[in-house]
Formats: C-alpha cells, structure tokens, sequence
C-alpha cells in the first residue's frame, strides 16, 4: 500500500483528497497544510508520493518541491493544481514533478494518476 | 432559382414522428428539407448530435421544436455542414479541446485551426475534423492564461465546462483583442446563468464533494453535520437547480426481533 503525504493549506481538500486515496487502497502517512511542514514531514515520513498543491502560504509548493527533491532526487511529487495554474505546473514538471491533478478533480481520475506515478498500473 | 433547383445533396434518412420513418432528406446552400419540412439554416437554434429511441440522430430545434433525423452514413458530413453553417457569431480561432478531462491533463490532444461559434443556446469549437458543442447551461468559467504554443509565450482563453459529468478544459487561441472581447463575451453568458442567489462555502464544500465522487456518509463526516442537515443543504442545492436527487438513502433500526437476532449471531460466532 504506498503511503501518501498530503499537503494542502485548505483543511477541506486535505479531507478530500484523504478520502479519496483511502477509499483507492492508499495508505495516509500525513498532512501538511504549507510547504515548510511538507518537507519536515517528508524527511520524518518519508512517503511513496507526495500530492503537493501550489499556491499555499509560508512556503509554496514548487519551493516545496525543490526542497524535497534536494534531498531526495527519486521523490514522487504530483502537483495539485486549480485551472489557471498550468503554468506554474509547466515550470514543477521541469523540476521534477512526476504528475499533476487539476481541481476539481474526480476520485477516480486521481486514485488512477497516483497509481501510475506509483508504478501500480 | 429555387431551393430545390440548389440541391447539393440527397440522401436517404429516417426522421422521428411518432416513430422512426423512412424519408430523404435534401440539402442546399441554405436549407435543409425532410418529411416536407424545410428549415433554413439560419432559423436553426441548436444542434446537437445525440442517441434518440435507439438511433444515432441528430436534433435539429427551430421554432422551439426538436427535429430528430438519423442520417445514417452521411450522418457526420451533415451534421459538419450543419455546424458550419448555424446562424452564429463566428470567430477563426486555434482550439485544444479537451486540455484536461476529470482534472487530469489529456495527453493526446492536439491544437485544431477553426472556428469558436456561438449561439443562443451553446458554444462551438469547429474544425474540419471535430464539432464540440458546449451547452451553455454547461459553461463553468472562462479566463485568461499564458501557454507556451511553439516557441512562444502565448495568452490564451481556458474555458471549463462539464460533458457527461466532468469538468473539461478547452483552450482558444486567437489575437488578443479578439481574446478580450470574447473572454468577456463568454463571462457575460456565464453570469446570465448562474444562479441569483449565492451558495455558502459549505454548499460549494458539498457541491465539490459530490462531484468528486464522495458518498454522502463521508460527506457528513468530512463535514461534520447530520443526515438532517446534509439532506436540508442537499435540498437547497437541487432547489436552485446545482444538483439532482438520483437515490433517496434509507436509515433503519432494528425491530426487537432484529435485535434479537443479531443477537444470535454473535452467540453462533463465539462458539465457532
């Protein structure tokens, strides 16, 4: 069961996005709600995949993301993006990014995004 | 010249009276005949290619009235020519449609050199190959983003809208000033149909989650409210036209016989 880390700074898409991966056979390690606590937790947890949204306060997340993938080149970041943000999602692919999900998403469409970035389908 | 003197095609089709009915029908540069029925093209509100008793049709409204004629064969080069030629605001435009689909990005999608035609009732993206009708009642939001096209940096019109229950996004490329008038075009539609009264933030919570696939027990306890209070707020949403009721949820309790029963269970688990 790969583990997740969530990280959004909207309790309610956390909620979201944790009952989706739960119900899709993921196992959720934890939850960030700023970049800064994305990559402490991730050096703690170190998870299987990271859903990563973008626009957060504190630290965002492709600051996140080039943290993360600092001290762990094989990470598997998928960004989490409102449309509109494609841009921003353009310049995380080039860092490393391994997918993305557009909100508002359908839990079948990311339960089968993050089992293709997790190499499970 | 008569119309019928102007026939550019003629082919065999059914049309929907009661019933499927064996007919012809015949095109000119302005018409469309059938059944003794012609409708010129500009008197054509909507379009739309559809499964109607059991037939690949397509339905032609004028007048307030839907047509239904199956066209067979030719049933794709009609409903083109009928497309291109719908009394419509037209603009030449390069479209990508769909860009994502469900929130995840469409990865075989490529750029069409067309048309972004609007009528009263939907939004056209027409190319040579593809006809994408947007019911207006469909249209979510439309604005502005910067997308590398080629080589360059490029300001494009990302226009979300819903098609057998999920969010799409298309793209419109065409010159800026173009691209103000139409972003705002397309906003002005957008505002005349939504809803007048506005929605708290835990009926978006709630609208957010059902079309993400949430039951609505995770949906109480996401939120942290009851059956009552999720059905009150599941009301409201179907009232102002957001949602509709599809399965009316039963809750039960146990009869003392139930009880009982269960009852019995646990005792025959205990023993096994």
């Amino acid at each position: 069961m790969p583990k997740v880390l969530i990280v959004d700074d909207t309790a309610f898409m956390r909620k979201l996005l944790r009952n989706i991966l739960f119900s899709g056979g993921f196992d959720i390690v934890g939850e960030a709600e700023n970049g800064k606590q994305a990559v402490e937790l991730y050096k703690q947890l170190k998870p299987d995949i990271v859903t990563m949204d973008i626009v957060m306060p504190e630290m965002n997340g492709i600051e996140a993301l080039k943290e993360i993938k600092k001290m762990d080149p094989n990470a598997k970041v998928v960004m989490c993006t409102a449309v509109g943000q494609e841009q921003m999602v353009k310049a995380a692919i080039k860092l490393g990014a391994r997918g993305y999900i557009v909100k508002p998403f359908q839990a079948p469409k990311v339960i089968e995004e993050l089992k293709k970035v997790a190499g499970l389908s | 010249m008569s119309d019928k003197d102007n026939v550019l095609l003629k082919v065999p089709a059914e049309y929907f009276d009661g019933g499927w009915k064996k007919g012809e029908v015949a095109i000119t540069k302005t018409s469309i005949s059938f059944a003794g029925t012609t409708i010129q093209f500009k008197e054509i509100q909507d379009l739309e290619k559809l499964k109607y008793e059991g037939k690949d049709a397509v339905r032609i409204k004028k007048d307030n009235k839907n047509y239904y004629v199956a066209f067979g064969k030719s049933q794709d080069q009609i409903f083109r020519y009928l497309t291109f030629n719908l009394k419509s605001d037209r603009f030449a435009v390069y479209f990508l449609s769909p860009a994502t689909r469900g929130g995840v990005v469409v990865r075989d999608s490529r750029w069409d050199k067309g048309y972004l035609s609007i009528t009263d009732e939907a939004l056209w993206l027409l190319s040579s190959s593809k006809q994408i009708r947007i019911s207006i009642d469909n249209l979510g939001s439309v604005e502005k983003d910067i997308r590398a096209i080629g080589k360059k940096q490029r300001v494009v019109l990302v226009i979300t809208h819903v098609e057998n229950g999920e969010v799409i996004t298309s793209f419109v490329l065409c010159p800026e000033t173009t691209l103000e008038m139409l972003q705002n075009y397309i906003q002005n539609i957008i505002d005349q149909n939504k809803p007048k009264d506005g929605i708290s933030e835990i009926e978006e919570q709630i609208l957010t989650m059902v079309y993400t696939g949430v039951d609505s027990v995770s949906v109480e306890s996401i939120l942290g409210i009851t059956t009552d209070e999720l059905n009150k707020l599941y009301d409201k949403l179907v009232d102002m036209g957001l949602a509709r009721v599809v399965k009316i949820r039963k809750e039960i309790e146990l009869t003392p016989k139930g009880v009982a029963l269960v009852n019995d269970i646990m005792k025959k688990a205990a023993v096994r």
